[in-house]
């Protein structure tokens, strides 16, 4: 008798094994969020006030974006910090006025901020990431759409185009605040080659 | 009075066109100037539509001068001696070539320093050049350079017209005016 229930017993024991591995192999292994860091060699960030309605292109020359996503690949966080001074319109004369305070200010405020913790998405897969921005001292809530795309190479691309009000950051003040010259609509748009950061486990 | 030029007398479109171009250019060289003088500032930009403008409008009135030179005929010099037609001419010739000079200088400026130019606040002009700080320096240089030029070659051709008028009282003069 004894012996039996040992037999039924191992049986069971052996059948709950089986079934618990074959479960196990089931289950998707594990992941992490992963998270991105713009490669600034690849990357470009344009801008392009208006004159007289038309474009003036120019771009920052330092920045850096930090995009972060979830288990399932879903936006989690993206920080941009855009070096202010690294502004070139490709003329040294509005180089020098740019930074001027009316304009950037930036011995003030040397650095520009975009930070988002929340996202949308529309039925083409573009991302809006509901974000503020800091600029000159003033935050200011900013949408900013972009496409994200995965390379066969392990990079990832971002791109994107918004418009941005420079009186809502009182850049372009006294006589060049009416936008009559200068537009106060600016446009942005970013084309950015990222890397995965290895997650350190 | 015809349209067209004569041996003797010069029409009223080569009239027009002539004292229309001398009247912007000099309007121009001080408004140049000043303009360059000028704090950045929406003045100093408007002063800049009003010069890019003017000088543009100089280089069309300049093709249209010289189809219209081309396609007709021009009166004979009333100058006495070979020298001094070949004078007039080469200074005509350099004006002629200024006028095409500095407007093309001018438009190589501001495209070099990414500026782009609306002609009269209403009609965009696009960028002949791209940005380019070093080529800008050249082309500034030209057009500044040029202006010395015709400030020089304008005193010859105004002193030269003067000289036909009152001192060899010929016709010169009297057949550019209407
Ligand atoms: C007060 C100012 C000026 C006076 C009195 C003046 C007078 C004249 C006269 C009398 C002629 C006719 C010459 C002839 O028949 O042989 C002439 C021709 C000419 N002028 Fe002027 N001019 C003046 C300003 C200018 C200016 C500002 C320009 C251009 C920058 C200019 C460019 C020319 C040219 C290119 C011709 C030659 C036309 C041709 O042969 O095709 N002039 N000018
Ligand atoms: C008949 C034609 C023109 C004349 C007589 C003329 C004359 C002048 C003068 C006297 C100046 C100031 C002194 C100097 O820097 O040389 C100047 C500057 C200037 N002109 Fe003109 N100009 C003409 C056409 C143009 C055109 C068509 C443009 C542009 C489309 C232009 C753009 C400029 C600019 C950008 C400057 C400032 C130069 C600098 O930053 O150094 N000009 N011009």
């Amino acid at each position: 008798m004894v012996l039996i229930r040992y037999l039924i017993a191992s049986f069971r024991v052996k059948q709950i094994i089986c079934t618990a591995s074959l479960l196990c192999l089931l289950i998707p292994p594990p992941t992490w969020a992963t998270s991105w860091r713009s490669d600034i060699q690849a990357s470009q960030l344009n801008f392009a006030p208006s004159y007289e309605g038309l474009p003036i292109n120019g771009d920052f020359k330092e920045f850096a974006v930090i995009y972060t996503t979830d288990q399932e690949g879903e936006p989690e966080d993206l920080s941009v910090s855009v070096l202010v001074a690294s502004a070139d319109l490709g003329n040294s004369e509005l180089n020098t006025e740019i930074r001027a305070a009316k304009w950037f200010n930036i011995t003030a405020f040397p650095e520009a901020k975009f930070s988002c913790q929340e996202f949308t998405t529309d039925n083409n897969g573009k991302v809006f990431a509901h974000g503020e921005l800091q600029i000159k001292g003033y935050k200011k809530p900013v949408t900013v759409p972009f496409s994200w795309r995965l390379l066969t190479t392990g990079e990832a691309v971002m791109r994107g185009e918004l418009m941005l009000a420079r009186n809502s950051f009182s850049i372009g003040s006294d006589e060049w605040a009416s936008g009559d010259q200068i537009g106060l609509a600016v446009k942005v748009w970013f084309d950015v080659v990222l890397n995965p950061i290895n997650p350190s486990l | 009075m015809g349209i067209k030029n004569t041996s003797q007398q010069w029409g009223w479109l080569s009239k027009v066109l002539h004292w229309l171009t001398a009247l912007i250019i000099f309007l121009q060289i001080p408004l140049g100037f000043y303009a360059e003088s000028l704090r950045l500032s929406p003045l100093k930009m408007d002063m800049f539509v009003w010069h890019k403008s003017l000088g543009m409008l100089v280089f069309l009135l300049l093709v249209i001068r010289l189809l219209w030179r081309i396609k007709g005929t021009i009166p004979q010099s009333l100058s006495a001696s070979g020298a001094q037609k070949c004078i007039s001419q080469a200074a005509h010739w350099l004006l002629y070539g200024l006028m095409a000079v500095l407007p093309i200088s001018g438009w190589i400026i501001s495209s070099a320093a990414n500026i782009p130019i609306k002609l009269f606040w209403l009609i965009p002009l696009p960028a002949i050049v791209g940005p380019d700080e070093s080529l800008k320096s050249v082309a500034a240089e030209l057009h500044h350079i040029s202006v010395l030029v015709l400030v020089a070659v304008l005193i010859l051709h105004i002193g030269a017209a003067l000289r036909h008028h009152l001192l060899m009282q010929d016709n010169t003069m009297r057949r550019m005016w209407f």
